[in-house]
């Protein structure tokens, strides 16, 4: 596995007489591999628990397997003609949809801020970025009032829209392409007669992808792991996402038991992508955008 | 260079070159557009008719059972004397300060020192501590309160058992104060994996030669490390702190999910539980709009304070 | 009664979509085009838009009614009036249950957008009926009055000759107990709450590992029963006013009951529903489980190894020789105000709740136990619950039992009255001050709520 690519790496290596001792290398081997594991452990948890259907999650010693894993796998899929699986493609399509709309705002927003200079250049910046401080928990329900006077409450609409504005998002954009898109090249292309949607579509957009990506990924993990606007927006359980989904298992009323073993599978299931999305892409992760928008 | 070449087309059509030159001015304003309308519908609208909505009560008449009985009137200043009257809102605020002193500074010393880790020499399993210290940032907040939930209740923890069999006294994880703990546990949890990583990209930025001259004066890696490498990665370790703090403020989706396990936590344990509640269980939207408003100015006041004291200090290391 | 687990084992054909299409494999793909994914991504939205506008269809076809409700399988028993009235068409959609439902529908219905039919809980159709979100069917309905039993139809009626829904399912408390621990112990089955105690303090005696049973915080519905068998009315109609009191004095009498038991420690203190509590059912750290008719159904779902070794007892009275219980929970099916088809849907109702066939099959299906009393006479009802197979004449006795049950006046805020009950005692327990505080606080909550909002108080 490749390690990240990074702006700029060390080439020089220090003479071995003055590497740090044995022993501070082994402690913090130590310190590292235990942060790991205190890490891995929830999650081995969760694969563990698994593995028990309902009578062995509530009576069998915690990190012992059981055997119930094709069962729950199972009475997932099943219940409620996979009802489950119908939020998975939800979920996909929400955060995908999502993501994918809110990079490509985003990216846009961001190439106007950082290539052009224009009045209202820093106060619509300012203004897009307070958009973080208002929390989701007071939007929601005014979200949801507007959006009925239009009657779009219940609809994928209801829960793409409002996800794909990105305060943080537009930031990264902005910080990666005045770093990343030299002006002489749009400059150039401005030259040759291109139209500035030409411009930003074949020249600055390419430049800008490794940001483009990373802001994709955020947003996308962002949506996936969204609860209270789908939960507000949707009332059709056919179109939930995963979240609220496995939060009605949990909440089926005083008169019927929380479904633990469904929940616990359909939670595993939901983070297995996610991890699998990590592991794949991660050198695309370009977070030293991060520590650049710091220093710009 | 490509211009010197292109001139003479450009010279040959003068009045499509006229006419392109008026996009440029609109350009910028078409490329943001969607950010502006997406913002000011979903954000600027809601934002407004939170306002709206926080000068506004319910009025019954009567029984209140009746076919009109109920009706939205003025309100005026009422939801807002109410909201910051009510002592519970300012024990949650005062909880969430709690719960954020313990947090950031476990949290952000725990990524720090992990991201020195992961650059310095000689450490090894260092791609693995890396995926895996960053893996709980791919599990949400819900799902990841419902297993540490698993992991403090007595009767199913693993803890509870070691401490057992260890014959050690049993310590109880949810109770009035460790409830903190245990919060903020989660939260550390979660987010010390994102933080590690933009600190550690921080460092990897550093030019070699830096330490080339520290080295060649016999400093040892962990004066290097407390000397030269933390004041050189401070902006990040600002920036992350700023973003852990305002994400504390707002901390929501942990303690409602821990709720229904213990007796220690209440409906109204942060201010943001404390608006869902007033909104959700109680259907008093009008008093949660209220409410919304004040946090968020207070809010708004606290980050604009922090942030231009930061950016004194972020940009003052730059010259 | 079937649990859930025990619902896919017995799988249904149906599909609860009410109206979006099924759209097609996600189509999004990194490789494609901008151009092609935004006519994609509006080629999907218009797709959707379309499938999702409204649920009545034009005059001429079949009068189209949405439901929504959290009764598990509930569209295999509406399937049953659809196959019979196709004229009329119902689908049902499933939500999230509860208090949940009232938020969404209240919110929905200030959209003009509620459904046609909803399924309510008895202490949410007050507030319902404030927010003028559902409607008087007594037109439509006629005389079902003596289906039900007085206290049900009470709570229907509010007392008057409105009928705002029609009574769907009931809970009438009752005490479960381990018959295998009881015998360990040399317990016998407590009649009164003075015996109750007494054998709490036995099981803590015997061991101290161990404890009869729980008092949640977290579980208002619960109180609210013990409070109604002791004889509690916390809202009253007192002709055009509200008369609150949740600090009466049976009400006081039952929180200091149970506070000066957790006092003592020998009732446990932790709230119900969660992993703990369900290891506690398991490995018999609990004894006892003062609940409802429907608990069969959650016995099975969380300690399933223990089928068989339960028994049910009609719950201790405060007099010996008084025969009275409280519920806990129940719903009913209520017509919104929202509906184009109020009569159809009113009619619509009473089948669901009424007629045999529907019934036995709510009770088959949704593990509900019926409201009306021929359907709690039903031969589907004349088998015990697969969990209780060790008491054949369960159903026998929980119908006795039903009919014991008092009436109930449930007032306009009662969620605000269930949302302190939580924080309130959950503080008592926590600060270890005493139950009856938090009652206090609970009347203090729900009068100042009424107040505040304009709602006629009687002084």
């Amino acid at each position: 596995m490749t390690t990240t690519t990074l702006p700029l790496t060390r080439q020089a290596r220090t003479p071995s007489s003055d590497r740090p001792s044995r022993f501070l290398a082994g402690i913090g081997t130590a310190v590292l591999i235990l942060g790991a594991v205190y890490c891995l452990l929830p999650v081995a948890w969760l694969l563990v628990a698994s593995t028990k259907d309902g009578r062995e999650l509530f009576n069998s010693f915690t990190f012992l397997p059981g055997t119930g894993l094709t069962e729950n796998l199972r009475d997932l899929s099943s219940y409620r003609d996979g009802v489950y699986w119908r939020w998975v493609f939800n979920t996909v399509l929400y955060a995908g949809g999502g993501a994918f709309l809110s990079a490509l705002v985003s990216a846009m927003a961001g190439y106007a801020l950082a290539k052009f200079s224009f009045p209202g250049r820093q106060v619509i910046f300012n203004i897009l970025l307070a958009g973080v401080l208002m929390p989701a928990v007071t939007l929601a329900i005014p979200q949801y009032l507007l959006l009925a006077r239009v009657e779009l409450t219940n609809t994928y609409w209801s829960v793409l829209l409002p996800s794909i504005l990105s305060p943080y998002g537009i930031y990264l954009a902005r910080i990666y392409t005045a770093a990343a898109v030299p002006d002489s090249v749009v400059e150039a292309a401005r030259t040759d007669g291109a139209s500035e949607f030409r411009i930003f579509l074949r020249v600055a957009l390419p430049m800008m992808l490794p940001g483009v990506v990373t802001i994709f990924l955020f947003q996308f993990v962002a949506i996936w792991n969204n609860f209270l606007l789908p939960f507000i927006m949707i009332s059709d359980d056919s179109r939930f996402p995963i979240t609220v989904g496995l939060y009605t298992f949990l909440n089926q009323g005083a008169d019927r038991p929380a479904l633990y073993t469904l929940v616990i599978t359909g939670a595993l299931l939901s983070v297995l992508p996610l991890i699998a999305l990590f592991l794949t892409l991660q050198r695309y992760w370009r977070v030293d955008l991060m520590a650049g928008a710091v220093k710009a | 260079m490509a211009t010197t070449e292109i001139q003479p087309a450009s010279a040959a059509a003068p009045p499509a070159q006229g006419a392109r030159r008026r996009w440029p001015r609109l350009a910028p304003y078409l490329f943001l557009a969607p950010a502006i309308v997406l913002f000011v519908l979903f954000l600027l609208l809601p934002i407004i008719y939170t306002v709206y909505l926080s000068l506004r009560r319910v009025q019954v008449s009567g029984l209140g059972l009746g076919p009109g009985a109920r009706s939205e009137v003025w309100a005026g200043l009422d939801n807002y004397r109410d909201a910051v009257t009510d002592m519970e809102l300012w024990r949650g605020a005062l909880r969430v300060l709690l719960y954020g002193g313990i947090l950031t500074p476990v949290m952000l010393g725990a990524a720090l020192l992990f991201a020195l880790l992961l650059d310095a020499q000689r450490v090894r399993a260092r791609r693995f501590a890396r995926i895996s210290i960053f893996l709980p940032y791919a599990v949400p907040a819900v799902t990841a309160t419902l297993m540490w939930g698993f992991l403090y209740l007595p009767a199913v923890s693993p803890f509870h058992y070691l401490l057992e069999e260890l014959g050690l006294p049993q310590v109880d994880l949810l109770g009035r104060v460790s409830v903190f703990f245990s919060l903020a546990n989660i939260a550390v949890w979660g987010g010390t994996g994102f933080n590690m990583i933009v600190i550690y990209t921080a460092l990897r930025a550093i030019p070699a030669e830096i330490y080339e001259s520290a080295r060649i004066d016999g400093c040892s890696e962990l004066r290097i490390a407390l000397r030269i490498k933390i004041p050189m990665v401070m902006p990040a370790l600002i920036m992350t702190t700023v973003f852990s703090v305002i994400a504390t403020l707002q901390v929501f989706s942990e303690p409602t999910t821990l709720r229904p396990l213990t007796n220690s936590i209440s409906s109204t344990w942060t201010p943001l539980m404390k608006i869902y509640r007033d909104a959700f269980a109680r259907d008093d939207i009008y008093l949660a709009a209220a409410t919304s408003v004040v946090i968020a100015l207070i809010t708004l006041v606290l980050s604009l304070g922090f942030l231009r004291l930061v950016q004194r200090r972020a940009f003052q290391d730059e010259q | 009664m079937k649990s859930p687990l025990g619902m896919w084992r017995n799988q249904h054909r149906w599909s609860n979509t009410a109206d979006a299409p099924r759209t097609p494999h996600r189509f999004f793909g990194k490789a494609t085009t901008v151009a092609g994914k935004a006519t994609a991504t509006l080629a999907v939205a218009a797709t959707l838009a379309a499938g999702c506008g409204g649920g009545d269809s034009d005059d001429d076809g079949p009068i189209e009614l949405t439901y929504w409700a959290w009764a598990p399988e509930l569209a295999s028993v509406v399937e049953i009036w659809n196959e019979s009235h196709p004229d009329v068409q119902v689908t049902v959609v499933e939500q999230a249950g509860g208090d949940d439902m009232v938020t969404r529908v209240l919110a929905a219905s200030e959209a003009g957008e509620a459904p046609d039919l909803i399924q309510a809980e008895y202490q949410a159709l007050p507030t319902l009926i404030s927010n003028e979100v559902v409607a008087d069917v007594s037109e439509y309905v006629g005389d079902i009055s003596d289906e039900f039993g007085e206290g049900t139809w009470q709570q229907v009626t509010l007392g008057t000759d409105a009928v705002w829904g029609i009574p769907q399912d009931t809970g009438p408390m009752m005490l479960y107990y381990r018959i295998d621990l009881f015998e360990q112990f040399n317990l016998s089955v407590p009649t009164t709450w003075e015996e109750f105690a007494e054998t709490a303090r036995a099981v803590r005696a015997a061991d101290p590992n161990r404890y009869l049973t729980t008092f949640s915080a977290n579980d208002p519905g619960w109180f609210a029963g013990l409070a109604q068998q002791a004889g509690a009315t916390w809202w009253e109609v007192e002709g055009d006013a509200w008369n609150v009191e949740i600090d009466d004095e049976a009400t006081l009498r039952v929180a200091e009951y149970w506070g000066g038991l957790v006092a003592e420690d020998v009732i446990d203190d932790q709230p119900m529903y969660t992993p703990e509590w369900n290891t506690a059912l398991n490995d018999g750290t609990l004894l006892a489980w003062v609940s409802a008719v429907w608990g069969p159904g959650v016995l099975e779902g969380v300690a399933g190894d223990t089928a068989g070794l339960w028994g049910m007892a009609p719950l201790p009275q405060w007099t010996p020789g008084e025969n009275r219980t409280g519920s806990w929970g129940g719903s009913s099916t209520a017509v919104t105000t929202d509906s184009d088809h109020p009569e159809e849907a009113a009619e619509f109702a009473v089948w669901l709740n009424t007629d045999p066939e529907a019934t036995t099959a709510l009770v088959r299906e949704s593990n509900i136990y019926p409201a009306s009393r021929q359907a709690q006479a039903s031969p589907a009802l004349q088998e015990p619950p697969e969990f209780f197979s060790n008491q054949p004449d369960f159903y026998s006795l929980a119908s006795e039992i039903a009919d014991t049950a008092v009436g109930v006046t449930w007032g306009p805020n009662v969620n605000v009255t269930y949302s302190t009950y939580r924080d309130a005692f959950g503080a008592a327990i926590t600060d270890g001050t005493p139950f009856t505080d938090a009652v206090h606080d609970m009347q203090e909550a729900t009068v100042n709520d009424m107040r505040d909002n304009g709602f006629a108080l009687a002084e």
